[in-house]
C-alpha cells in the first residue's frame, strides 16, 4: 500500500510543476476565463479604461536602464547628451524585459543602422515629441490611458495621447484608399479573441522612443483578448519586408484602471509644442536652447 | 419569464402592426439606437437670412431654387478652365471670406451640402429657432466690446504688414496663440465638433457608437472623439476640456446631452468656459436624427439660443483628419507676417 | 465662369435673393486656414509641370509641381489644395494624381516668398480639373457608388 503522503506528493508535484510553468508563462493560453464580463449578444465586454504598465514605449526590446534617450560618449561610459542632462534621474530609461518575443526586433542591416541613427538623434526625430499621433502598436502601450467603447456593432479605442483614435471596421472596407498615421483597422472575432488587422499605415511613427521605424508596408495583426474582467492580453504580430527580414510579435498585459473616477483627460498636446515648433517665428522670439 | 415572453413579443407584433419596428433601431438595454454615420452638411445657414421676413420655412420652390443652384454652382466650377489661361491679377482676385482675395482653391475640395433641410415638413430658413427671430440673441456689452476688437483686427488682403503701418499692437501675428484654434490645429472651424456641432464648408460626417454607459460622437474635424458618460455627474468645476465635459442621460426616446467645464477658448465662436450646451437626439426615422440643442453663456448672450437640424446617415465613412502633423500652413503664416513686417518697417525708416 | 447652355437655371426674381443670402452663411465662410492670412495678392502666378509628388494630408493636400525657369534650371513648388477627405469620399483615390502628369496652377505665392502658391486654379495640361464625376460634370456624388467601383 502506498503511504498517503507519497499518494498525495504524486499528485503535488506535479501540481506544483504545472504553476510554476503556468505563472512563468502567464501569455501562453490557459484555460478560458469563465467570470470575464459579457455584452449582449456573448462576446466579451471590453468596454473601459485600459493602460500598460512598464517600460515599452521606452523601448521595446529587452534592455537595461540606461542614463538618457540621446546618449553621447563620456570619459568611462555613456552618458546623457547635452540637452537631456538636466534631467538627471527624470530623463534616464527605466530597464524592462521588452515585449517583443524573442527578445530583438528582426531589422535588417540596413534598417537597423536607420535605427541607431534614429536613436542617435532621438530629440530631433521621435514624433512623440511633437505631438504627432503614435500609430499602431505604440499607441495602446503609450504611458496615456485609453477607452474602448464596444457595442456589439463597434469596436472604438479612444487614446489620451493627442486625442488618437481608431474606429475597427467589422465590414472591410478594401484596400486603404491613402495613408494615415493610425491605419486602417479590419476587425473580425475568433472566439473570444478580437483580431485586429491594421494596414494602411504612414511611414512616420516609431514603435517606441528608441528609434525603431518602419514602412508605409507596415502590417499589424493584433490579438485582444481578456484575462480575467481587469486584464487584456494584448499581443500584435508585425511584418514589413521593407524593414524586416522575418514577421515578429510583441505582447504585453494591458490593466483596467480601476479608480471610480478613471476618466481620458485632455491631452491634446498640440498646444505643449507651439513654442518648440514655431516659437522661432514668434514676432518676439523667446529665449531657446 | 414565459409571461414576458408572451407580452414582449405581443408589443413587437402589435408595434410592427401600426408600422413601428420595435427591435430594428433599439439597444439591448431597450434605448433607441443612435449609433451610425452622419452627414450633417446643409446649406440652411445658422442664422436666419434677413430677407426672409422672418419665416421659418422656406417655400418648396426657394427650396428647390437653392438646390438648384448649388448643384449648378458645382457643376459651372467643375467646368474645364483654359488651359491657355494667364496669372491671375495682380492686387488680388477680389474673392472674399476664406479665399482672402487670393482665391483660396478649386471649389471641388469643398462639401457645404446640396441643399436646405427639413424638419416637420418644413424647408428651415436657419437652424437657430429660438429666439423666434432666428438670429442670435443680443450680446452682453462686454462680449459685443470683445466682438469689435476682434473685427477691427480683421481686414482685407493686401500682402502688407498693416498693423505696423497702423501702429497696431498686438499685431494679429505675433504669436502663434494670437490665431485663430482652427489655424493652429487645436479644433475644427466654425463649431465642427462643438459642441454644438455646426455644419460648416466640408468634412461633416459624424460617427455616434452607443453603449449602455458611454455615448462616443467622433467629429472628423479635428478628429475629436467627444465621450458622453451617461447617468454621470459633472466633473469638479477645477476640470476643464477642450470639448467640454458631457454627461448624458435618456429622457424617454431623446438622448439629453449636458456639456459644461468649457476651457477658456471653446470652439463656438464668441463663447468663454462659462458656456453651457444642453444637445438632444432622437431618432426621427431609419436614415434621420434630429439634433436640437441650446446654447447658454450668460457672459456673452443675454438669453440663451437653441437651434435644430437634421443628421441624416450617410453610407460614407470618417477619414484620419490629422491637422497638427500636416500643418506647414501655420508655419508659413507666421514667416509671411515676419517677412512682411521686415518690409513695413524698412520702407518706413526710408521716409 | 462660363455659362453651360444645356443647364440654364430659371429662377423667379423673387428667389434670387433668399438663395444668395443663403449661400453668404457665415460659418461657411470660413476654413482651415485663413488664405489671406498665408498668400500675397501682390505675387500672382501661373506654374506648369510634371507632377513630382502629391501629399495626400490634412488639413491641406500639397501638390510638388516641377517648373522648368526660363534659363532651363529646374524647381519644385508646393501648392495647396484642400481637405482630401471630401475627395476620398467621391472616389477619388490616392493613385488618381500620379507623379509625372502635368499641371497647370494659377494662384498667387506664398507672403514668405517661398516657392509655395495656393491652387486657386489646378488643371491637368487640357484645363480639366483633376477629378470628374462620371457625367462629367463634376458633382458631388457624382463618381461610381462604392458598390460599382469593386
Amino acid at each position: 500500500m502506498i503511504p498517503s503522503v507519497v499518494k498525495s506528493l504524486r499528485v503535488t508535484i506535479p501540481f506544483l510543476m504545472f504553476a510554476a510553468v503556468a505563472g512563468s508563462a502567464w501569455c501562453q493560453a490557459p484555460a478560458r476565463p469563465a467570470n470575464i464580463p459579457r455584452i449582449a449578444g456573448g462576446k466579451p465586454d471590453f468596454n473601459g479604461i485600459w493602460q500598460a504598465i512598464g517600460s515599452a514605449n521606452y523601448d521595446i526590446e529587452r534592455h537595461l536602464a540606461r542614463p538618457s534617450l540621446m546618449l553621447r560618449k563620456g570619459p568611462h561610459s555613456q552618458i546623457a547628451a547635452v540637452p537631456l542632462l538636466r534631467l538627471g534621474a527624470v530623463g534616464a530609461v527605466p530597464g524592462g524585459m521588452g515585449i517583443v518575443e524573442g527578445g530583438k526586433i528582426p531589422y535588417t542591416a540596413e534598417a537597423q543602422k536607420k535605427r541607431e541613427e534614429n536613436r542617435a538623434n532621438w530629440l530631433d526625430r521621435d514624433p512623440e515629441i511633437k505631438c504627432y499621433l503614435p500609430g499602431v502598436p505604440r499607441a495602446t502601450y503609450m504611458p496615456f490611458p485609453f477607452q474602448i467603447i464596444q457595442s456589439q456593432k463597434n469596436f472604438f479605442i479612444a487614446y489620451e495621447f493627442a486625442g488618437a483614435h481608431r474606429d475597427v471596421y467589422f465590414k472591410d472596407p478594401g484596400p486603404a484608399e491613402t495613408d494615415s498615421w493610425m491605419g486602417q483597422s479590419v476587425g473580425k472575432w475568433e472566439g473570444d479573441t478580437l483580431v485586429v488587422d491594421v494596414r494602411g499605415m504612414n511611414d512616420q511613427t516609431w514603435f517606441d522612443r528608441s528609434g525603431t521605424h518602419h514602412s508605409a508596408k507596415l502590417h499589424v495583426v493584433e490579438r485582444y483578448t481578456m484575462m480575467t474582467p481587469n486584464h487584456i492580453r494584448y499581443e500584435a504580430t508585425i511584418e514589413d519586408p521593407d524593414v524586416f527580414t522575418a514577421p515578429w510579435k510583441i505582447s504585453l498585459p494591458l490593466y483596467r484602471r480601476m479608480e471610480s473616477d478613471a476618466r481620458l483627460m485632455d491631452f491634446k498636446c498640440v498646444e505643449f509644442v507651439e513654442e518648440l515648433m514655431f516659437g522661432e517665428h514668434r514676432r518676439k522670439p523667446l529665449e531657446r536652447p | 419569464m414565459r409571461n414576458r415572453w408572451i407580452v414582449s413579443n405581443a408589443l413587437v407584433i402589435s408595434l410592427a402592426g401600426i408600422g413601428v419596428a420595435a427591435d430594428s433601431h433599439r439597444t439591448p438595454d431597450g434605448h433607441p439606437d443612435l449609433s451610425g454615420m452622419y452627414d450633417i452638411a446643409t446649406l440652411t445657414p445658422l442664422v436666419r437670412p434677413a430677407n426672409v421676413g422672418g419665416r421659418m420655412a422656406l417655400t418648396d420652390a426657394e427650396a428647390q431654387a437653392i438646390a438648384k443652384t448649388a448643384a449648378a454652382r458645382m457643376e459651372s466650377q467643375n467646368k474645364a478652365s483654359d488651359p491657355n489661361r494667364a496669372a491671375p491679377p495682380t492686387g488680388g482676385d477680389g474673392s472674399e471670406g476664406a479665399a482672402g482675395n487670393v482665391g483660396g482653391y478649386n471649389t471641388l475640395w469643398v462639401d457645404p451640402g446640396q441643399g436646405a433641410f427639413k424638419i416637420d415638413g418644413k424647408w428651415r430658413t436657419s437652424i437657430i429657432v429660438d429666439p423666434p427671430t432666428g438670429r442670435m440673441p443680443e450680446m452682453t456689452p462686454e462680449a459685443r466690446k470683445r466682438a469689435g476688437e476682434r473685427a477691427r483686427g480683421n481686414r482685407p488682403n493686401r500682402g502688407d504688414a498693416w498693423w505696423i503701418k497702423e501702429g497696431v499692437s498686438p499685431g494679429p501675428f505675433d504669436d502663434p496663440e494670437m490665431r485663430s484654434l482652427a489655424e493652429r490645429c487645436l479644433l475644427g472651424f466654425g463649431s465642427s465638433a462643438g459642441p454644438p456641432a455646426l455644419s460648416v464648408l466640408y468634412n461633416n460626417v459624424k460617427q455616434i457608437v452607443q453603449t449602455k454607459d458611454t455615448v462616443m460622437i467622433l467629429n472628423e474635424m479635428n478628429h475629436d472623439a467627444r465621450i458622453v458618460r451617461m447617468n454621470a455627474k459633472h466633473d469638479p468645476a477645477d476640470v476643464r476640456r477642450w470639448l467640454g465635459d458631457s454627461v448624458g442621460k435618456w429622457e424617454g426616446d431623446t438622448l439629453v446631452v449636458d456639456t459644461t467645464n468649457f476651457n477658456d477658448t471653446p470652439a463656438l465662436f464668441g463663447a468663454t468656459r462659462n458656456l453651457h450646451v444642453i444637445e438632444r437626439f432622437k431618432r426621427l426615422d431609419d436614415r434621420t436624427l434630429l439634433y436640437r440643442f441650446t446654447v447658454e453663456d450668460p457672459t456673452v448672450w443675454t438669453t440663451s439660443w437653441t437651434g435644430e437640424m437634421v443628421w441624416p446617415v450617410t453610407e460614407n465613412r470618417i477619414y484620419e483628419y490629422a491637422c497638427h502633423e500636416g500643418n506647414y500652413s501655420f508655419t508659413n503664416i507666421l514667416r509671411g507676417a515676419r517677412l512682411l513686417e521686415a518690409e513695413a518697417l524698412k520702407s518706413m525708416s526710408k521716409k | 465662369m462660363r455659362k453651360n447652355s444645356k443647364s440654364i437655371i430659371v429662377i423667379a426674381a423673387a428667389l434670387v435673393g433668399v438663395v444668395t443670402l443663403f449661400f453668404a452663411d457665415i460659418q461657411k465662410v470660413y476654413a482651415h486656414h485663413a488664405f489671406g492670412a498665408e498668400f500675397d495678392p501682390n505675387l500672382p502666378l501661373l506654374l506648369k509641370g510634371p507632377l513630382v509628388r502629391v501629399e495626400w494630408i490634412n488639413p491641406h493636400t500639397w501638390f510638388h509641381v516641377e517648373v522648368t525657369k526660363p534659363d532651363g534650371t529646374k524647381e519644385v513648388w508646393m501648392v495647396e489644395g484642400g481637405t482630401p477627405n471630401s475627395l476620398l469620399r467621391r472616389g477619388l483615390k490616392r493613385d488618381t494624381l500620379q507623379p509625372g502628369q502635368i499641371v497647370i496652377v494659377d494662384g498667387y505665392q506664398a507672403k514668405d516668398r517661398s516657392k509655395r502658391a495656393n491652387g486657386r486654379d489646378v488643371t491637368l495640361a487640357d484645363g480639366q480639373k483633376f477629378f470628374m464625376g462620371s457625367s462629367g460634370t463634376g458633382a458631388p456624388y457624382d463618381a461610381p457608388g462604392k458598390e460599382q467601383r469593386k
